[in-house]
């Protein structure tokens, strides 16, 4: 093992662990907004990947260039999600946890039926995008050009989300309504659109990951199901209700998991994700930075 | 998926009109039910689309008649059971061990098939052969290439192609052959996903290389359909072999190939254990990063050439699906036609009967769209006489290298 592999492990996995943050941020957001867990989180980044790519077959909008519109496209998709199906199960009078497991999780079935009928079960890629394909390196580090831009615009969605919550009159609404549903109505907010705008931004979260994962990934209607089940755990791990514990959870599961193929076969790589997930939720239940 | 009301009402009008009778009945059957599982939803769901096409193809080949050197081509129907037609019954196991034994269990049943074809996925094909064995129903592999299934000892599991043993042989037949030529050929890189179908290739190939004094400098097994692959391939570039030999699904194959662009790493040598190689979404995707990579098979549109009912057929394919056959399309056009020509043979569609039919199959080479030498079965259901061809991908597609007999252009090796 050269030091070139080592730090070279250590790149691939920050660059995968911000890609993997951003993902989970937009389900941390929802969860930690209304304590419902969005089981078609993977289906909103593989709908996000579809837009993206479509965007470019049909238009040749580069998936850079898309990214603002899939993000835009996918906040109206969640707060349509919202307003139309997970409003209404909200209103469950018994059992409202496992009504919205089944809503969202139906949901995810739904969507991805419909992509394979309307998109055909056909793996698409984008293959001649302006980035895709080109790597910097230097001595003996590789850099995918695709993926480190994936990872400033992680940094940058993060920053623009923080700022958002914590400058602006609606982020300010966003968490009065987190901490209190209730006493945030008695003020003159309306919860409904406080709920549809964090879907919307959660939403848009995980269109912006989607458009720029379409530049090295694969597109096919089952995608979502391997970045779901990490964002589950990322989130998780991050600490439930916190965005800010989200993104950190991805970064430190990419490092993880490169680490742990460093120094074990490839295969037991996910073992490592686990193993630390399993040690944090022993010592501290609510995760890394949780504050429920 | 075309399913039109007509065709319910067919189906439900003649199994209505065939269950009361029993077996005795079942025997003068104006139909023969076949059931066919394969992944029609999931990550494979591509492969199963196709393959309800390439059955389909073969269902019209049986059903109507065709001036086709092929067996049943020539006739309307089964003549064996006085002209009766093949219908099929297609299931979704979803590439899960599990949902395919529940559907297997579900066509015997309730769809009373009188025989099942499958499975793509090898996992899943122990698991629906299982249930087959059980009710004494035949089940055929069309695609299926695992080592280990046909040396379980079941009765009722026939396999007309080739398996991962056979593949992996011509692959070293053909390195000795390079290596007799002045090329050097000395170390492996393994890669292999970690379901039935990668452990089980991996495993005859590192024996093989073994055998034939190959050093394997890498043996990488992966997660199937993992979100990155960035480890595996510092490892493979690391190992910087002579040849790269993976067995990956459609999925994993691209992303291998991406990361090891994004990697900086070329293979000198790519020599895959189909699957996803042989996927058209896998040459569109990443296509232009391997000119020159060679893939077993066991089929070649090269072969329209020699057999020119090879190309028509393969036209009446393309109509359906939009693709020329690959290697899976054409052994589960293949799979179909054995298996009914086994029921017409055996008169009747008791499993019995039918397995006797199947044991007694010799089918000439020539009246198959194979490259096979004969289809004839062992004494555990295998056709050894199935010979693999190997093919390089050049100019946006596949010409047969290997072996000899079956070759129409010289290898290019190393790969451009």
């Amino acid at each position: 093992m050269t030091t070139a592999t080592i730090i070279q492990s250590l790149a691939s996995g920050l660059l995968m662990g911000l890609l993997y943050g951003l993902v989970a941020v937009g389900l941390a957001l929802i969860f930690g907004l209304m304590d419902v867990t969005n089981f078609a989180h993977g289906e909103f980044l593989m709908l996000a990947m579809y837009i993206s790519f479509f965007l470019f077959a049909f238009f040749a909008i580069d998936p850079l260039l898309s990214a603002p519109l899939v993000g835009a496209a996918m906040f109206v998709f969640g707060a349509v999600a919202y307003l139309f199906i997970i409003r209404f199960a909200m209103r469950a009078k018994a059992n409202i946890g496992m009504v919205q497991i089944f809503t969202t999780f139906g949901l995810a079935i739904l969507m991805r039926g419909l992509a394979q009928y309307f998109f055909t079960p056909d793996y698409r890629s984008i293959n001649v995008s302006w980035l895709g394909g080109k790597t910097i390196s230097f001595g003996g580090i590789f850099l995918p050009v695709p993926q480190l831009v994936g990872a400033l615009v992680s940094l940058a969605a993060f920053g623009a989300l923080y700022f958002f919550i914590k400058k602006t009159d609606f982020g300010r609404a966003l968490e009065a309504t987190r901490e209190d549903a209730g006493a945030v109505a008695l003020v003159g907010i309306d919860k409904n659109r406080v709920f549809a705008l964090g879907w919307g931004l959660g939403s848009a979260l995980v269109g912006l990951a989607g458009a720029v994962m379409a530049m090295f990934f694969y597109i096919y209607p089952d995608v979502g199901a391997s970045f779901a089940l990490i964002a589950y755990v990322t989130v998780a791990l991050g600490g439930f209700g916190s965005v800010f514990g989200a993104f950190a959870g991805g970064i430190i599961v990419g490092l993880v998991e490169a680490t742990t193929a460093l120094i074990m076969p490839p295969s037991l790589k996910a073992v490592g994700i686990y193993a630390v997930y399993l040690l944090v939720v022993f010592i501290r239940p609510r995760g890394l930075f949780g504050s429920i | 998926m075309k399913i039109n009301r007509r065709h319910l009402v067919i189906g439900g009008a003649a199994s209505a009109a065939v269950l009361p009778f029993g077996t005795a009945a079942r025997a003068q059957a104006k139909e023969v039910v076949i059931g066919v599982i394969y992944p029609l939803s999931g990550a494979s769901a591509q492969i199963g689309v196709d393959a309800q096409k390439a059955f389909q193809t073969a269902a019209e080949l049986i059903n109507n008649k065709y001036d086709y050197d092929l067996p049943l081509a020539r006739d309307e129907g089964l003549p064996g059971l006085g002209g009766a037609k093949v219908r099929l019954v297609f299931a979704d196991h979803q590439a899960d061990p599990q949902k395919g034994r529940a559907e297997a269990e579900r066509l015997i049943t309730q769809e009373k098939v009188s025989a099942i074809v499958g499975t793509y996925q090898s996992a899943v094909a122990v698991t629906v052969s299982q249930i087959c064995e059980r009710y004494q129903v035949p089940f055929l592999s069309a695609d299926n290439s695992s080592p280990s299934l046909h040396r379980r000892g079941l009765k009722f599991y026939f396999r007309a192609a080739p398996h991962d043993e056979m593949f992996s042989q011509a692959m070293f037949d053909f390195f000795d052959a390079q290596k007799k030529k002045g090329q050097k050929i000395e170390t492996l890189a393994l890669f292999h996903e970690d379901t039935i179908f990668g452990t089980d290739s991996a495993n005859a190939q590192l024996k093989l290389a073994k055998d034939r004094g190959y050093k394997v400098v890498a043996d990488i097994k992966y997660r199937a359909n993992s979100p990155s692959l960035t480890a595996e391939v510092q490892q493979l570039k690391a190992a910087d072999a002579d040849v790269l030999m993976p067995s990956s699904y459609t999925t994993d194959g691209i992303l291998l190939i991406r990361t090891m662009g994004e990697l900086g790493y070329k293979a000198k040598n790519i020599v895959a254990q189909d699957a996803g190689f042989s996927e058209k979404a896998l040459y569109d995707a990443v296509g232009d990063k391997i000119p020159g990579v060679i893939s077993r098979g066991s089929f070649s549109l090269d072969l329209a050439a020699k057999r020119p009912m090879v190309g028509k057929i393969n036209d009446m394919y393309k109509e359906r699906s939009g693709k020329d056959f690959n290697d899976y399309s054409s052994r589960q056009f293949m799979g179909l036609i054995v298996m009914a020509d086994a029921i017409n043979r055996a008169k009747s569609t008791d499993g019995e009967k039918i397995r006797e039919a199947l044991v007694a199959t010799d089918m000439p080479g020539d009246k198959t769209i194979m490259p096979w030498k004969q289809v004839k079965f062992d004494a555990e259901g295998q056709n050894t006489f199935a010979d693999p061809v190997l093919l390089q991908y050049v100019g946006g597609k596949f010409v047969t290298i290997f072996p000899e007999q079956a070759a129409v252009a010289e290898a290019i090796w190393p790969m451009p």
